[in-house]
């Protein structure tokens, strides 16, 4: 019996691409196990297929395996590729990022996110069982139709991060050229994720609580013309304590979270939301708005906001958890007790149970 | 973590929350700030140009797409009879020319394409065709408006107020300014009288300050009352705000200070004298200077030590008549009730008002034998109003 993932694109560093390499350490231990994807980035290219060689591992008796598909985006070919297979079927459901905020800025990438809320309704009855990171994605596919979700942990390990060395560079750029107090945002500068509305909550704080203050935003910026009216925002600001980092390599990551005194996010849609778990494996404390899987994953252990705060609240949430001492320990505690609902050996146990009752 | 830990959280978000409504009621955020900053970003959204190099871009597929150089492309169909077999053959004769000559046009065709595709990168990415020295200035420049937004008020606004606050205070001063084209010993001689008529007046003043040594002589003039107080073996210093007094003093022997009286009696020590005397100086005195005075006096005197204060009365009408106004530089009158009042709300003890120099019984209504007794109550709450006395002192301990 063959156990293989799909997903569409396979890139480093990137949540879900790194949950798959997770499964697939665990899924070796019951048969042979590989990873493909339609978009194969070079650095990944001796560990992940390409899809188009699926059939050099494909058996002859397709109904033995099964296929895990990795479900965050629509892809035509990959969608036509799981609709013509006959191996049993497991979705992983991360969640499809909402289309209408892509709009705007690539009319073509909303099309394929659309496109895939409509395959994920269309793949129901293929699927066997459907995996799903948080009780919120999970709600999505039941309201879809599909018969058997299950909430199953990503096999994550913040620690990691913790436990690696940190950048020397960047831990002294951070530690000597940023003064004053400094908020963190990870993730990538999509319109989703509503960076916008962090420039505007930290416009509100540096000009009226806390002229000191400083924002690192660190994160790849996947959208052109969002990015770049991102960036036209900031500079007609004129915020020049926000940082943009753009991509960094996982070292960099962690002096980031080193120094930082806040961690802050603003999005509006979250299927999960690793990047919390990191900052509370750092100790940071975290201010957010509770959207979505955010509420979940947060488990009261940080300061949760009303999805229809603004910028205004955000700002004076920020000021309040730099400011008050006794705030942040309480915060700072919450989040360690809360990691300990999210160690990698409970999150493969669950996976396996599931797994075994379909085998 | 229990329930109780997340209403404690709750209860912050609430309290946040107000502090929010509050500061926005208060003017602390500028009305409409949220939704400017909103409509900043939608704003850029909505304008911002799209690349211009895209049909540039669509061209490069364009070539793309006409696929490579090859002699399968090159058409053999003439309308000669048989004239297709002469071109394949002549087209197989000279081959391998062809096929030379088409693979260094599809490298120069590569080539081009490449500087192309290059070209396009390097004109989108900013950095590569912008000045490096301005981008440098306008980053300064946006650092600059940073600060300046930054700042706590507008700044136009914090300007103009300043320097109307200013061209107030100059015309207060302007107001204030006196100088007068008399010297002060000049006025003391034609309206105070001689230095003997002025002993003659304060001499049993001095006589109660005869247990109250030191004392100090503020506004003491030519130092006619230390002089008086000395013959009582009454240790006694002055301190006096005209040069020319304070030099006729000095000429006589006398221990006076030049300068301001209430800056110098807050530059002595606490508790350091027995007595303070001032005689008719309180007119001249601003009204906080007054309040001033009775708050510092206390702490320089001894327990038990005194304090007298005489002035113009205006109880008395009969002064405005003919003393008050005499001198220019008087400014406040000061009611002995006020005047008691201060000296009791700051908790001097044995407070009390003595009535002095009364106007000259020629000037007092004279009650005629004879009239009715009505007239004659009449006359007398006339005296009483127009002729009350002209000074009265105040006498307080500590």
């Amino acid at each position: 019996m063959q156990l293989h993932q799909i997903l569409v694109s396979a890139t480093p560093s990137d949540a879900i691409t790194n949950s798959v390499f997770e499964l697939r350490k665990l899924l070796r231990q019951i048969g042979p196990s590989e990873i493909f994807a339609r978009h194969v980035h070079p650095d990944l290219a001796d560990e992940v297929i390409e899809l188009s060689k699926y059939f050099r591992v494909a058996s002859h008796h397709p109904s033995d395996d099964v296929l895990l598909y990795h479900a965050s985006i629509g892809e035509p070919s990959v969608y036509e590729f799981i609709t013509q297979r006959r191996e049993r079927l497991v979705l992983v459901y991360h969640n499809i990022a909402p289309a209408a905020a892509f709009e705007p800025y690539d009319p073509a990438f909303a099309q394929l996110l659309t496109d895939g809320r409509h395959n994920l309704a269309a793949l129901k009855d293929q699927v066997t069982m459907a995996l799903c990171d948080s009780e919120y994605n999970a709600a999505e596919l039941v309201a879809l139709g599909y018969a058997d979700v299950r909430v199953s942990r990503l096999i994550v390990d913040p620690r990691a991060l913790v436990d690696m060395a940190s950048d020397e560079e960047t831990t002294e750029h951070v530690n000597i050229a940023v003064e004053g107090p400094m908020a963190l945002f990870v993730g990538q500068l999509l319109p989703h994720k509503r960076v916008d509305l962090l420039v505007e909550a930290f416009h509100i704080l540096s000009t009226y609580l806390l002229p000191e203050a400083n924002l690192v935003i660190a994160g790849s910026p996947r959208l052109p013309r969002f990015a770049a009216a991102f960036e036209q925002q900031i500079a007609e600001l004129g915020l020049s304590r926000i940082r943009l980092t753009g991509a960094i390599p996982a070292r960099e990551l962690r002096s980031l979270y080193q120094r930082a005194d806040l961690w802050v996010t603003a999005s509006d849609h979250e299927g999960f939301l690793v990047p919390l778990l990191e900052a509370m494996s750092f100790e940071v404390p975290i201010v957010a708005r509770g959207t979505a899987a955010i509420p979940e994953t947060l488990g009261g252990a940080g300061l949760l906001l009303d999805p229809s705060d603004g910028p205004l609240m955000m700002a004076e949430a920020w000021c309040e958890v730099i400011d008050n001492e006794s705030l942040r320990a309480d915060l700072i505690a919450r989040g360690k007790s809360r990691l300990d609902d999210f160690t990698p050996e409970s999150a493969r146990v669950q996976v396996l149970e599931h797994l075994a009752s379909i085998l | 973590m229990n329930p109780s830990d997340h209403s404690e959280v709750d209860q912050l978000i609430d309290e946040l929350r107000a502090r929010v409504v509050e500061r926005r009621k208060a003017g602390f955020y500028p009305e409409g700030l949220e939704e400017e900053l909103g409509e900043h970003f939608r704003h850029i959204v909505a304008h911002r140009r799209a690349s211009n190099l895209d049909p540039v871009r669509e061209s490069l597929e364009l070539l793309d797409r006409r696929g490579a150089f090859g002699r399968s492309r090159i058409a053999l169909t003439t309308s000669i009879p048989g004239g297709q077999f002469a071109h394949r053959a002549i087209g197989k004769a000279v081959s391998r020319q062809t096929t030379g000559i088409l693979q260094q046009l599809q490298e120069f065709g590569d080539a081009t394409r490449q500087v192309f595709v290059k070209l396009v990168d390097a004109l989108e990415d900013p950095y590569g065709h912008v000045h490096i020295d301005m981008v440098g200035q306008l980053d300064a420049l946006w650092e600059r408006v940073a600060a300046w937004e930054r700042g706590p008020v507008e700044s136009a606004a914090a300007l103009a107020d300043l320097r109307r606050r200013v061209e107030e205070l100059e015309a207060r001063e302007q107001a204030r300014r006196f100088t007068p084209s008399y010297t002060a010993d000049a006025f003391e001689t034609a309206f105070r009288g001689s230095a003997e008529d002025l002993k003659d007046r304060y001499q049993e003043v001095a006589a109660a300050f005869v247990e109250h040594s030191p004392v100090l002589d503020i506004g003491c003039g030519r130092g006619e009352f230390i002089e008086l107080l000395k013959a009582l073996d009454v240790k006694a210093s002055g301190v006096e705000i005209d040069p020319l007094l304070v030099s006729e003093g000095k000429a006589a022997g006398l221990d006076i200070a030049e300068g301001d009286g209430i800056r110098h009696l807050a530059g002595l020590k606490d508790r350091s004298l027995g007595g303070i005397v001032l005689l008719q100086v309180v007119e001249h005195l601003t009204t906080q200077g007054v309040i001033d005075l009775v708050a510092i006096a206390k702490h320089k005197l001894r327990k038990g030590g005194m304090i007298l204060v005489e002035t113009v009365n205006p109880q008395s009408l009969y002064t405005f008549a003919h003393s008050f106004y005499l001198d220019p530089t008087h400014g406040n009158p000061v009611h002995p009730a006020y005047l008691t009042f201060l000296f009791e709300q700051a908790r001097w003890r044995e407070v009390e008002i003595m009535w002095r120099s009364p106007p000259p019984s020629d000037d007092v209504l004279e009650v005629e034998e004879g009239i009715s007794e009505t007239a004659a109550a009449n006359i007398k709450r006339l005296n009483q109003l127009l002729f009350a006395p002209q000074d009265y002192a105040l006498v307080a301990y500590r």
